[in-house]
């Protein structure tokens, strides 16, 4: 583990280094004139080419972690870094399936380890989120995948967030190959502790500030489901946000569709009067109420009463809970998006500046200089002991017909 | 020198238990509150090691959680030891939300007098059923009980989307919302009959007349007819229009086959009652079988008319805010995003005919903009009207600036709609105007002279 921290740590001078491999960077769909289709199974296509330029880039896939360090904002946006391309060489036999780690309703994500892989290779692992596009096309979800590929493309590199190191797909299915994080959900061990005390709250909720205020006033972007089951902890105690199929470049427009979670729906998507990256202050103060009491503060079994309350927005407070707390809470949880800490004037500055954020060293907390207050238990970087167990995957699949295969492989085209 | 922040947390915390009980014996009751902040939180420290390196570090009292990992140094923040591991504790416990209706509002931060009974947390009264929890005996178990609200649903939150939706004008479709005929008494019992659901309680007039309008009668012709079905994916929302419905719900959670497949009868829903409202949201599974008792009548709306009409009226009265704050010159450096703040936070306020919207010498606090209808300009010792305003005029606007009195009255000469923002409003969001208008000339908002830029002026 201190050999990771280290590389974590390390400033070296290469930070914009020219990719692992020339070989990797592929032309983006046009060889071989075959604009529309997906990459040609390995069936079709076997000359060693392919195939060198296939173990090349499962190298360089399986050495990319060596650079790996936080990227200073301006040069996540750089398109120059190798992270998050679109691979049109790997395919899933390159990766063999270890354990599941977590499922949706179109995807499930998994453990893998390289296959075949080059001497010294072969212990790197990775975490491999499948989507199926018949599941993906039959839920009406390909708008959102694609904004999920192409967002978690742009931002790879943020400290505090999943590293999609490539994206890749097959006839039938769609692959994003991320960085594996060990230490499971800050749900689970929100769950386990039943709340968070105020150090350990701030600390995380600091460290989600960073990834908004970077989503937000760098990228345009709005993540749109924040909540303790998508925040993971890695091998040093740090957050890694993951799960990005609502997050939407919206820039300075409002979208209107509705998405998220219920517990942590801002009014305006309730009320579907527009919402734009407001929305997720709104679910960050959500976070902070579940942090230190254990439960979001608006709730019922009948989750139309949870709609009721949160459009009226009346947030109730234990007695126990400090007053600067529940003035960050009060002001991210205001219903007129116009009074809304975080979107009104000075944006995320405004939430860094609260006095419940008054002894964070934001500058040290973006280069991971602060230890996390949980350091999870690890065997190796395999284990998976803080994930829990899913169902296997269901035998019974709807195939990917070829006439589905015309209509809609031009929208994962780029992907 | 200042207090540690903790350390004032918790006299803010006792003072206000203080204030609440006003105990008669002062120390024995702060002697109770600090034992028992101590129990709560050594418990919660256990509960956190669990997760926490094994690398030991000692035991320290500063330490403990309460103290700050960012003022201390570096590895002290969080120690690690094994002192006892507590048992996990179920999921799934009793249903009850802090602000649900049924919970009393005086239960939050109420607590009982007598000063070894209560808890510190109050979590206890954080909902009624919390109450019903047997007591434990004194350990950390029992301080769990007690300060936990052990009433939510412990599991892992599925996320929901509904349809994605585009309005019509950015991408050159032209919709308009069905309209099904209705007439006015049956007009007047589907407006009683959503009065109370929130979703449309919001709604402004056009939204209100468009959703109604959309509505679409549906005859049931017979009784034993399931118009929804348990577990069934949903997309439309009911109101009762005549006849009755009576509401199953199956344990399993949804509708099975056989002579008990509807489940247990939970309730009845007559005329003016409605039933299906989350399908509005999303599309999410029924949470109960509706079936027909008799010949019956309903309307129906489908969740995607309802929030595109919600979207597109949204979005055209985004635009054409837009629109007007473009032609105000006082901030007409302002960038698209700014702008489009701005008119997110535009609040819509109606006059009758002849009302006196601001007046001359009052202090300006607000701008204005015509939204729809007509109003005149007056100044004082001048008999007829100096100007006349008509859609897309504004005025007003100098109080952003400064406090400088309204320079004349505008009086309303028709139903009128106007888009208004405070100076605080405009200043909470971007700062101040004169910041603004420095962007342009840096001379401009020093030299600004009120008859260049207040219409009010003229």
């Amino acid at each position: 583990m201190a050999a990771v921290v280290h590389k974590l740590l390390h400033h070296d001078h290469h930070a914009n280094r020219e990719p692992p491999s020339q070989s990797s960077q592929t032309e983006p769909s046009n060889q071989s004139g075959q604009s529309n289709q997906p990459p040609p199974s390995p069936h079709e296509r076997q000359d060693s080419a392919m195939d060198r330029a296939r173990d090349e880039e499962k190298h360089a896939v399986a050495q990319w972690d060596e650079q790996r360090q936080p990227l200073e904002p301006g040069q996540i946006e750089q398109d120059r870094k190798w992270v998050g391309h679109s691979s049109r060489v790997l395919r899933q036999e390159d990766f063999e399936l270890i354990k599941t780690l977590g499922t949706g309703t179109f995807a499930r994500v998994w453990l893998v380890r390289l296959a075949n892989a080059r001497e010294g290779d072969q212990h790197k692992v990775f975490a491999l989120k499948i989507l199926r596009k018949v599941d993906v096309i039959r839920l009406k979800q390909v708008e959102h995948v694609r904004n999920e590929r192409n967002v978690l493309g742009s931002v790879a590199g943020h400290p505090f967030i999943t590293t999609m190191v490539a994206s890749f797909q097959d006839h039938d299915s769609l692959y994003m190959l991320l960085d594996y994080c060990p230490g499971g959900e800050v749900f689970s061990y929100l769950r386990r502790a039943r709340r968070f005390n105020e150090a350990t709250s701030q600390f995380y909720a600091a460290e989600i500030v960073l990834i908004l205020e970077f989503l937000h006033e760098k990228m345009g972007v709005a993540y749109r489901d924040l909540k303790p089951e998508n925040i993971l902890i890695d091998a040093e105690g740090h957050l890694k946000l993951v799960d990005f199929g609502f997050a939407k470049k919206v820039e300075n427009r409002e979208t209107y569709t509705l998405c998220g979670t219920p517990e942590y729906l801002a009014p305006e998507v309730i009320r579907n009067t527009g919402h734009g990256t407001a929305v997720d202050w709104w679910a960050f103060g959500i976070l902070v109420y579940e942090f230190l009491v254990g439960q979001p503060p608006f709730w019922d079994q009948n989750p139309m009463k949870i709609y009721e309350q949160i459009v009226e927005g009346r947030v109730r407070f234990p007695s126990a809970m400090s007053s600067d707390a529940r003035n960050l809470i009060s002001g991210l949880c205001t219903v007129d998006t116009s009074k809304r800490l975080g979107n009104i004037k000075g944006g995320a500055s405004a939430v860094k500046s609260h006095a419940w954020f008054q002894h964070i060293d934001w500058d040290a907390l973006y280069h991971r200089r602060i230890n996390g207050p949980i350091v999870p238990h690890l065997r190796g970087p395999a284990d998976t002991r803080n994930f829990d167990e899913y169902e296997p995957e269901s035998d019974q699949r709807e195939p990917y017909s070829n006439d589905m295969a015309e209509k809609w492989d031009e929208f994962f085209r780029d992907f | 020198m200042s207090l540690p922040p903790d350390y004032s947390n918790e006299i803010t915390a006792l003072n206000r238990e203080i204030l609440k009980h006003q105990p008669s014996d002062t120390l024995q009751f702060c002697a109770n509150f600090f034992s028992r902040r101590l129990e709560s939180q050594r418990a919660e420290f256990l509960l956190s090691q669990q997760h926490s390196s094994s690398q030991g570090r000692g035991l320290a009292e500063s330490t403990f959680p309460g103290s700050n990992p960012f003022s201390t140094s570096p590895s002290g923040g969080f120690a690690t030891s094994h002192m006892q591991r507590l048992e996990e504790e179920e999921e799934n416990d009793v249903v009850a939300s802090p602000t649900a209706a049924s919970f009393s509002p005086d239960a939050m931060d109420h607590a009982q007098s007598t000063p070894g009974e209560d808890t510190f947390g109050n979590f206890e009264n954080f909902a009624d059923s919390a109450k019903s929890f047997p007591r434990q005996p004194p350990g950390l178990g029992a301080m769990d009980a007690q300060s936990f609200p052990s009433n939510y649903n412990m599991n892992r939150r599925t996320s929901v989307s509904a349809e994605s939706l585009n309005p019509a004008s950015s991408i050159n479709d032209n919709w308009t919302p069905p309209y099904h005929q209705k007439t006015n008494d049956q007009q007047a019992r589907l407006k009683a009959g959503v009065a109370g659901n929130f979703l449309f309680s919001h709604l402004d007039d056009e939204q209100s007349t468009q959703v109604l309008g959309a509505l679409q009668e549906k005859p049931i012709p017979t009784k034993g007819i399931k118009v929804i079905a348990q577990g069934d994916v949903g997309d439309y929302f009911y109101v009762v229009e005549s006849g009755a419905f009576d509401i199953y719900v199956n344990p399993s959670g949804k509708l099975e086959a056989g002579p008990d497949g509807l489940g247990n009868k939970v309730g009845t829903v007559g005329p003016g009652g409605s039933f299906g409202e989350l399908a509005l949201m999303y599309n999410a599974p029924r949470a109960a079988t509706v079936v027909s008792t008799q010949q019956s009548t309903l309307w129906a709306l489908d969740r995607v008319t309802f929030r595109r009409i919600l979207m597109e009226s949204a979005f055209d009265r985004r635009r054409m805010y837009e629109g007007f704050l473009e032609e105000v010159s006082l901030l007409s450096s302002l960038t698209p995003y700014e702008r489009s703040k701005i008119a997110d936070a535009l609040e819509t306020k109606k006059y009758p005919p002849g009302t006196t919207i601001i007046r001359e010498g009052d202090a300006g606090e607000s701008f204005y903009i015509l939204e729809a209808g007509e109003a005149e300009v007056y100044k004082r010792g001048v008999d007829k009207p100096v100007n006349r305003y008509k859609k897309g005029d504004y005025f007003g606007e100098l109080a952003l600036l400064n406090d400088a009195p309204r320079a004349a009255s505008v009086t309303s000469t028709s139903d009128v709609i106007v888009a208004t923002l405070g100076k605080d409003g405009f200043q909470r969001l971007l700062g101040p105007v004169e910041g603004i208008m420095r962007r342009n000339d840096p001379s401009k908002a020093s030299a600004l002279d009120a008859d260049a830029v207040d219409p009010l002026a003229r």
